[in-house]
């Protein structure tokens, strides 16, 4: 059995809302575990049914093998950050870490043996006699975090910690909460809704989609085997061919078949642009002309207009040569494994 | 579970208090205006409000002391606030302490100090006389317009130089971008901004207006208005009809509930949140613009708070029994040692009983109204707003009406004029008390529970240090609202329960004023140091003291 079990989870707001809607999962030891989705998804809902805060309309929680739905909130020994970090105002840096320590008896001294390493480790160590108020929303975070860690609990979860900090700075502690969690090895659930964090971050990710799961699974099989046309649109860009003679020519030509109402559709940067009526090995060519060219640094999106639809290319490095301009003939070679087929119910049926 | 017992138990007595204190004072005053003198169910009262001009008169009276106050405080008010939030003026900090001052200023004191000064025998006039210029005594309807102007414009003045200096610069900037006047300017779009700001503030100076029984009392001679008629008719000694005054009271509780709902129609859809990047700033003036805007500000901040400042200088006059001889002395102050030493010490037992009681009572409805909403609580904000628009004199006589006879004898005792400060208060210190506690992020419980704190020590350590300065400032506010408190305690009072206020009055009627100055004065320096602690708590923050 895993450490940390949910099955058949339901949560019902008033009259009719499901924000759960069956959910189950299993997260194991020392697994870094991310819930991702649009917002109202339900992920949320979820984290906080394990943290106690709602509790769940039906369904089984249990860690390490013992029913958490029987214990309340604050003897569960979760620990949690916020999305607004929920740092205490008037408690210092050093006492907010403290701060869930005292309830477990652990003695001044060891309080201090404590807490010190933990600042420490999120880089706040001569922080620890100020005030939070003033400080940045990155370092208010990293107090959060080392909150939540300080007791060791027996679940770190993490309700979209880093949504109110800017870019840069995203990036740089979301490096700092993975190395940290492979430190002390702790079970983690992690809420997003940034597809590059989820998929940056994690062991495995949950996709989830109105209270449903859709997808469980590696980062790398969430993104280059998705399973449904949503986590396919939600996690990376997707192009839809559109149906017709042209794509059951292609389709013939790669030696594809579907259903006839399947849709199929292919990722920006499985597509190769050439120059027009150039050979090609093992894919098939459509023709087409460019009508828009954006350059985005380390990549340039290319928009050309074929017979299968408008079409998004991605060109990776793109020099100056690569530039392209509106209305220049080139081909768009689709290699036979790219394109992903979608049945009329989303569910992912071939490609 | 002990939690839900505990809820379900503050608000079952939340709702007994209510209903003890409110709903069957306010029964009390409705189901007594349908009955006469005699104990027979009529509409006879209402029949005679309707019919006698003496009614009417007072009827029309209030009204026009009400809008006349409110427009010569929105008139005073949005001056001052235009000039101290948009141009520099000097001592701006000093402007808003006589705003302050005018505020807490205790009651008709003011209307006294005029008449010291532009009276039958007044100081101004008599200098005016000697130069030869003859001006016209202030008593009548001129009187209490001007002292409502100058006593309410701070309402409007506060409101609204925090709504002007909350108008996100870059909107104005747009529109003079987009080619308007700067009068356009500031019609098509500062002043749709503070609408609500101005409505709120006319709002208060005319709930206040249409409430006030002093002013009217000492400078109408003759101009009788729902407040002084309600009391005539309460107290006179020969003819007292208890049954007119309910229905007086009756008449000025929907009088007041009307305009409150109007506000809010008016203000319904102008609530606007702009982001605050682009502050406005102050424009430095120059010349003839420069001098004349100070001149505004100071003359109106100095009219405004010249009742405290004549109180006070003639507390230090020398006194020959009631008649004032040249020259300074503290008799003023030794007769209050002497013999007005229980009235101080009334006043403030009754402030600390009531603004304890408040703060108490008062947070953990506020807890309960912020953290547990349901229907009920809905419907408890929306009784508490039912004080707000009670008259303090309607709040009296409803107290006297409720608690004279029956199960429930409270008249004459300290208790009723405690419960009658603590019921108009409450509401006040139930809405501050909420509205911080929805300002604190759920999640920072929610953090102490998952670091194995229970939801009730959570809620002790961590949020209860979170809105303890702003409470204790509500307190204080309320202590200085406590201890000014004329109206309601001038009917509610025995020999042995006599206020500050209550004193102030009746010196100022036997024609004592150096003594009544004195009082006043030492009403003032209270008032002063609870505004300070006040403000030492939760900042400097005029707008609370609305």
């Amino acid at each position: 059995m895993s450490y940390l079990t949910v099955n058949n989870a339901t949560k019902q707001f008033g009259e009719s809302f499901m924000a759960l809607n069956g959910v189950s999962i299993a997260v194991e030891r020392g697994e870094f575990f991310t819930l991702l989705g649009p917002s109202g998804c339900g992920k949320t809902t979820l984290l906080r049914a394990i943290a106690g805060f709602n509790d769940l309309t039906s369904g089984e929680i249990t860690l390490a093998g013992s029913n958490l739905r029987a214990v309340p909130p604050h003897q569960r020994d979760i620990g949690m950050v916020f999305q607004d970090y929920a740092v205490f105002p008037h408690l210092s840096v050093f006492d907010n870490v403290a701060f869930g320590l005292k309830p477990r008896k652990v003695s001044a001294a060891d309080i201090k043996a404590r807490v010190i390493p933990a600042l420490d480790s999120v880089r706040l160590g001569d922080m620890a006699q100020r005030l939070p108020a003033a400080m940045s929303g990155g370092q208010q975070q990293r107090i959060g975090l080392a909150r939540a860690m300080v007791i060791n609990p027996r679940l770190l979860l993490m309700d979209e910690p880093l949504s109110n900090l800017d870019a840069k700075l995203r990036i740089e502690l979301r490096e700092e909460i993975r190395d940290m969690q492979q430190q002390i090895d702790i079970a983690t659930i992690y809420v997003t809704h940034d597809q590059e964090e989820a998929l940056a971050i994690s062991d495995r990710i949950c996709v989830m989609n109105s209270g449903r799961i859709e997808q469980v699974g590696t980062p790398q099989q969430i993104y280059g085997d998705p399973q449904t046309r949503f986590v396919a649109e939600f996690v990376g860009t997707l192009n839809t061919f559109q149906p017709g003679p042209a794509l059951d020519a292609l389709l013939g030509q790669l030696g594809l078949s579907a259903p006839p109402d399947a849709s199929w559709a292919v990722r920006p940067e499985r597509l190769v642009l050439a120059a027009a009526g150039s050979p090609n090995e093992g894919a098939a060519a459509l023709n087409g002309t460019v009508t828009k060219y954006t350059y985005l640094g380390r990549e340039a999106h290319v928009q050309v207009e074929t017979p299968v639809g408008s079409l998004v290319v991605q060109v990776a490095n793109p020099g100056m040569a690569a530039t392209r301009q509106a209305g220049e003939a080139v081909s768009v070679l689709v290699p036979r494994d790219a394109p992903m087929a979608f049945g009329a119910d989303g569910a992912r049926i071939g490609g | 579970m002990p939690r839900f017992n505990f809820w379900t138990v503050v608000m079952i007595l939340t709702w007994v208090l209510l209903f003890v204190l409110l709903f069957i004072p306010v029964g009390s005053v409705l189901v007594s205006s349908f009955y006469d003198q005699s104990g027979n169910l009529t509409f006879g009262n209402y029949l005679k409000f309707l019919s006698e001009p003496r009614f009417h008169q007072a009827f029309v009276n209030t009204l026009v002391v009400g809008f006349g106050g409110l427009a010569g405080a929105l008139l005073l008010g949005s001056i001052m606030a235009f000039c101290v939030s948009r141009f520099v003026i000097r001592g701006g900090k000093f402007v808003s302490l006589l705003a302050i001052l005018a505020l807490v200023s205790p009651p008709f004191i003011g209307a006294y100090s005029w008449i010291v000064l532009f009276g039958a025998g007044g100081v101004v006039r008599g200098f005016l006389r000697d130069l030869g210029i003859s001006m016209p005594p202030i008593y009548g309807v001129g009187g209490i317009l001007i002292v409502f102007s100058l006593k309410f414009y701070p309402y409007v003045y506060l409101m609204v130089s925090g709504a002007l200096s909350n108008v996100n610069r870059s909107l104005e900037e747009a529109a003079e971008g987009l080619g308007l006047t700067p009068w356009q300017r500031t019609f098509k779009i500062s002043f749709p901004m503070v609408f609500p700001a101005l409505t709120a503030g006319g709002l208060l100076a005319l709930i206040h207006a249409i409430a006030d029984f002093g002013t009217p009392r000492l400078l109408g001679r003759g101009y009788n208005v729902l407040a002084t008629e309600a009391f005539t008719l309460y107290s006179a000694e020969i003819g007292s009809n208890l049954s007119m005054a309910t229905t007086i009271s009756v008449v000025l509780i929907l009088v007041s509930m009307v305009f409150v709902l109007l506000q809010r129609y008016m203000s319904r859809r102008n609530v606007y949140h702009g982001n605050m990047i682009n502050k406005p700033v102050r424009m430095q003036l120059s010349g003839w613009r420069n001098v004349l805007a100070h001149v505004a500000v100071y003359f109106i901040g100095l009219c405004g708070a010249m009742p405290v400042i004549i109180s006070v200088i003639y507390s230090f006059r020398k006194t020959s029994g009631p008649v004032f001889q040249d020259g300074f002395a503290l008799q003023s102050y030794e007769r209050i040692l002497f013999n007005l030493g229980d009235v101080v010490r009334n006043s403030l037992t009754f402030s600390v009983a009531a603004v304890v009681l408040i703060v108490m009572v008062g947070t953990v409805v506020g807890v309960l109204v912020a953290r547990r909403t349901n229907f009920n609580t809905a419907l408890l904000d929306g009784a508490f707003m039912v004080p707000y628009v009670m008259p303090g004199i309607v709040i009296g006589i409803a107290f006297i009406a409720a608690f004279n006879t029956g199960p429930i004898v409270l008249t004459g005792t300290a208790l009723i004029i405690i419960l009658s400060i603590f019921i108009r208060r409450l509401p006040y210190t139930v809405r501050t008390t909420a509205s911080s506690l929805r300002q604190i992020s759920p999640s920072m419980e929610e953090a102490a529970v998952s670091l194995g704190y229970s939801p009730f020590q959570a809620f002790l350590r961590i949020t209860v240090p979170l809105i303890v300065p702003g409470i204790i400032a509500g307190g204080m506010l309320s202590f200085v609202t406590a201890i000014n408190e004329l109206s309601s305690s001038l009917v509610l009072y025995v020999g042995s329960t006599m206020t500050m206020p209550v004193r102030i009055y009746l010196l100022i009627l036997d024609g004592d004023f150096g003594t009544a100055a004195a009082l006043s004065t030492i009403l003032l320096l209270i008032s002063g140091c609870a505004v300070y602690i006040a403000f030492r708590f939760m900042g400097r923050n005029e707008q609370a003291l609305l």
